[in-house]
């Protein structure tokens, strides 16, 4: 029963957490090409810039919408679906979620509006700075949240109280855990991925059909150079140096990861293979020798210890998601990083756009992306497992007992239902926006000035959607 | 310092309660006083670009929750599970409605949406003041230091309560009557024209009904907790509360008279920072009252972190704040008022 209880109250944090990231990993992502654009577009006063900003401005404001409504619920979870973890954590963990409050989300949401609807009206100056304000805001609330993760990878500043709860002992020691500045650097360039990728694929769209040509080179030229540039930095030094930090604090996670079930040196790094916990085994590898024992430890014969030196109770509880997990991270990755070098070559060679297979390509490209991130972070999270503070706290120490398992599957059920309308719309909505292309300013449809007649303010309307 | 961290938190929630107050209720009422099309866009301009802003503070509120009283906070929102859900639920509609609702320049579209932003409002204020009403009530802590409600029980007051009983429903509708009525006051100072008349109407109403609410439900709170009505006289911010709630009464009933919508709507803002604050003074340090046995109750020294805790977080905190409320009065200049200089 208590097994059961706390499989959905980790379903459910999971699935809203998962749904959640694919939307702020998209506004990261473009939040400093729109900042960028504008830069550029004051400097150099051409219009394709200006255009380029307030298309990405409406795109964004979507999807932080719809990121807000989503995040809202994250915060109260941490109290009602995890009110144990919460009682013995909260005193380190709250000084970051309330910072991120105060912060990052109230920097962010003053500005938002005022990018997406205010460019006429706040003129050029400060409508600039009110895109510095939001990208500030959003890459500051990630910080938070990464080093309240990190706290969780890897606790570091913390005391504990006489009751047993921890409490915060070195605030700069939490604020600045190593852990938290590589998985910073790493979740960040793969947020640039995401944005670049989806850049690049809209610049394709309108390519093939056609439209906004303009645009769409604009697009293409910059999604895929920051493309590239952010596709090798997620795995190299990145990427690498997360894998290190695993490596030193986290051995069980590595060895589930890469499904090593046996200790020795020359440790060979997985390319495909089927973790078979059962027998122990990896079955069907492909595997290249002493690659493990280099990246986790800088040399080929460093020994690297399998599952086999650690008792069973801190294994990893799901090796086999997470091995797959981190190995569709690592295989789109790398994937990325030919994709966008090809296109590179291709733009080099003044052929990208009269390539309408790469197109194609780079127009579906889009979604995998969001893919990656989710694996990445399933690796972090599973890997994490069976601890929910590592070293310190189990996650079956750490769900709301009094909350019964009706209840959870309940509030699960009608958050699939609402995620859903709610993804719908998103779709719809976007899928519009990019339909459209740049328009002129817009004001908000439901701005009306008190002093202007009514008539104005429809015209306004009819001008905004052109 | 824990005193402090429980005004400081109390001053979060009653910024929310203020600054959401009257979207909530300018939400609320809009289906009421403005007819589809330019009217109800002028209600949408008038709760104004930065609604997350306002909505942000009961995000910010609920993680300073955590940060500094993380007992309290883990036992009162595990202990309120689905009621919780119910309010985020409503706030994932109501913001969806207001970004969604202006995307599609269709009347149908439009309408559609224009109900789900006005019902999950009224929703909203209803479930806030449920919430209230139970932490003033109680709720059925036992030795174990948890507690799990149902919707309801036999609507009593005391022992095995449930989320519903006749005093949080008489919270509930005071609060809805109280927001519903600061919406309007906001309403009639930002809006023109038949919005502002029948705004000025409505707040005429609901003000009446606030008015005639208050006395039943302060002595339904003192039959309910009559130890909070004795505490109430000991503490002096609660004195300095009633005060201000005098003359805010004063200048809503002058205010609605004379129509000096600015002097009602301030007042109408006094009025909710007034009744929490009096509410609050009261309380404390009992944060979570048990309605099984006083001794469960939790109050803000048994379930505070540590004063390490709470005095790193205070060096941060007031810097947060001021930049905060800087970028507010940014936008509010820039969006405030009718200028449009540069268009």
């Amino acid at each position: 029963m208590t097994d059961e209880l706390a499989f959905w109250h980790r379903l459910q944090f999971a699935f809203t957490i998962t749904y959640h990231y694919l939307f702020p990993q998209l506004t990261m992502g473009v939040a400093w090409f729109i900042v960028f654009w504008k830069w550029r577009a004051r400097r150099t006063g051409d219009e394709r810039y200006a255009a380029a900003a307030r298309f990405w401005s409406r795109i964004f404001g979507l999807t932080f919408a719809v990121g807000v409504v989503t995040g809202i619920p994250m915060e109260f979870q941490f109290g009602t679906n995890w009110a144990r973890f919460s009682r013995y954590a909260g005193g380190v963990i709250g000084q970051t979620l309330a910072m991120e409050g105060m912060f990052a989300f109230l920097l962010e949401s003053a500005f938002v509006g005022a990018v997406i609807w205010g460019e006429s009206r706040l003129g050029p100056r400060k409508h600039f700075y009110a895109t510095v304000g939001v990208a500030l805001g959003s890459w500051l609330s990630a910080y938070f949240i990464l080093v309240t993760n990190a706290f969780m990878q890897h606790p570091v500043g913390h005391g504990v109280a006489a009751d047993g709860t921890l409490v915060i002992a070195h605030m700069r020691a939490y604020l600045f855990n190593e852990w938290a500045f590589v998985q910073f650097a790493h979740n960040q360039t793969a947020a640039l991925v995401t944005g670049t990728f989806a850049i690049t694929a809209v610049g394709a769209f309108y390519t093939l059909r056609g439209t906004h040509v303009e645009q769409a080179r604009l697009y293409l030229r910059h999604g895929t150079l920051v493309g590239l540039i952010a596709a090798i930095a997620v795995a190299f030094p990145t990427g690498d140096a997360q894998a290190k930090l695993v490596a030193r604090y986290q051995e069980p996670a590595l060895a589930g990861m890469e499904g090593r079930f046996e200790t020795g040196p020359m440790a060979e790094i997985t390319l495909i293979g089927q973790p078979n916990v059962k027998e122990r085994r990896l079955d069907n590898p492909i595997r290249l020798p002493g690659m493990l024992s280099f990246l986790a430890y800088g040399t080929f014969h460093s020994d690297v210890r399998g599952l086999d030196a650690f008792p069973a109770d801190q294994w990893p509880t799901n090796i086999e998601l997470l091995y797959y997990a981190f190995h569709v991270m690592s295989g789109l990755g790398t994937i990325f990083i030919g994709l966008m070098a090809l296109a590179n070559v291709q733009r080099w060679r003044g052929r990208l756009e009269t390539t309408p297979a790469l197109l194609w390509i780079l127009m579906l490209a889009f979604p995998f992306p969001f893919i990656a991130n989710t694996a990445g972070w399933m690796t972090a999270e599973l890997g994490r497992q069976p601890w929910l503070v590592y070293g310190l706290f189990r996650t079956r120490d750490g769900y709301s007992e009094v909350v019964s398992a009706g209840d959870v599957i309940f509030t699960l059920i009608g958050l699939t239902g609402m995620y859903f309308v709610l993804g719908l719309l998103y779709l719809f909505l976007v899928g519009r926006e990019i339909l459209h292309g740049s328009t002129a300013p817009v004001t908000s449809p439901y701005e009306v000035d008190d002093r202007t007649p009514a008539p104005d303010a429809k015209a306004d309307v009819k001008v905004a959607h052109g | 310092m824990v005193e402090l961290w429980f005004a400081l938190l109390c001053f979060m929630f009653t910024m929310f309660a203020v600054l959401d107050g009257w979207n909530f209720g300018a939400g609320a009422l809009h289906l009421i006083v403005a007819r589809p099309g330019v009217e109800r866009r002028q209600v949408i301009a008038a709760i104004g670009p930065i609604w997350s802003w306002h909505e942000v503070w009961l995000v910010a509120a609920g993680a300073t929750f955590l940060l500094a009283f993380p007992k309290v906070m883990a036992v009162c929102f595990a202990g309120f599970y689905l009621a919780l859900w119910l309010v985020l639920w409503s706030f994932i509609l109501r913001g969806v409605s207001i970004e969604v609702g202006g995307h599609l320049d269709d009347p149908m579209w439009r309408s559609a949406w224009d109900v789900v932003f006005a019902v999950s409002s009224l929703l909203l204020a209803v479930l806030f003041g449920a919430a209230l009403g139970n932490v003033i009530r109680g709720v059925p802590l036992d030795a174990s230091g948890a507690f799990s409600m149902p919707l309801f029980t036999d609507f009593g007051v005391r022992g095995r309560v449930g989320i519903l009983d006749w005093y949080t429903v008489s919270v509930a509708v005071l609060t809805a009557a109280l927001v519903v009525a600061q919406g309007a006051s906001y309403l009639a100072v930002k809006t023109s024209g038949a919005v502002h008349q029948r705004s000025q109407r409505w707040a005429r109403a609901t003000w009446i009904a606030v008015l005639a609410l208050l006395p039943i439900v302060s002595i339904e709170t003192w039959i309910v907790r009559p130890e909070l009505v004795e505490r109430l006289v000991q503490r002096p911010i609660a004195w300095l509360a009633i005060v201000a709630l005098a003359v805010a009464a004063w200048a809503i009933v002058s205010g609605l008279r004379r129509g000096a919508t600015v002097r009602a709507f301030a007042g109408s803002c006094v009025v909710v920072a007034g009744l929490l604050t009096a509410g609050a003074a009261a309380a404390f340090p009992v944060m979570l009252y048990s309605t099984l046995g006083p001794e469960h109750s939790l109050t803000a020294y048994n379930g505070s972190t540590s004063s390490h805790g709470l005095a790193v977080a205070l060096i941060w905190w007031p810097v947060a704040a001021a930049l905060a409320l800087t970028y507010f009065v940014l936008i509010l200049r820039s969006f405030g008022g009718p200028s449009r200089a540069r268009s």
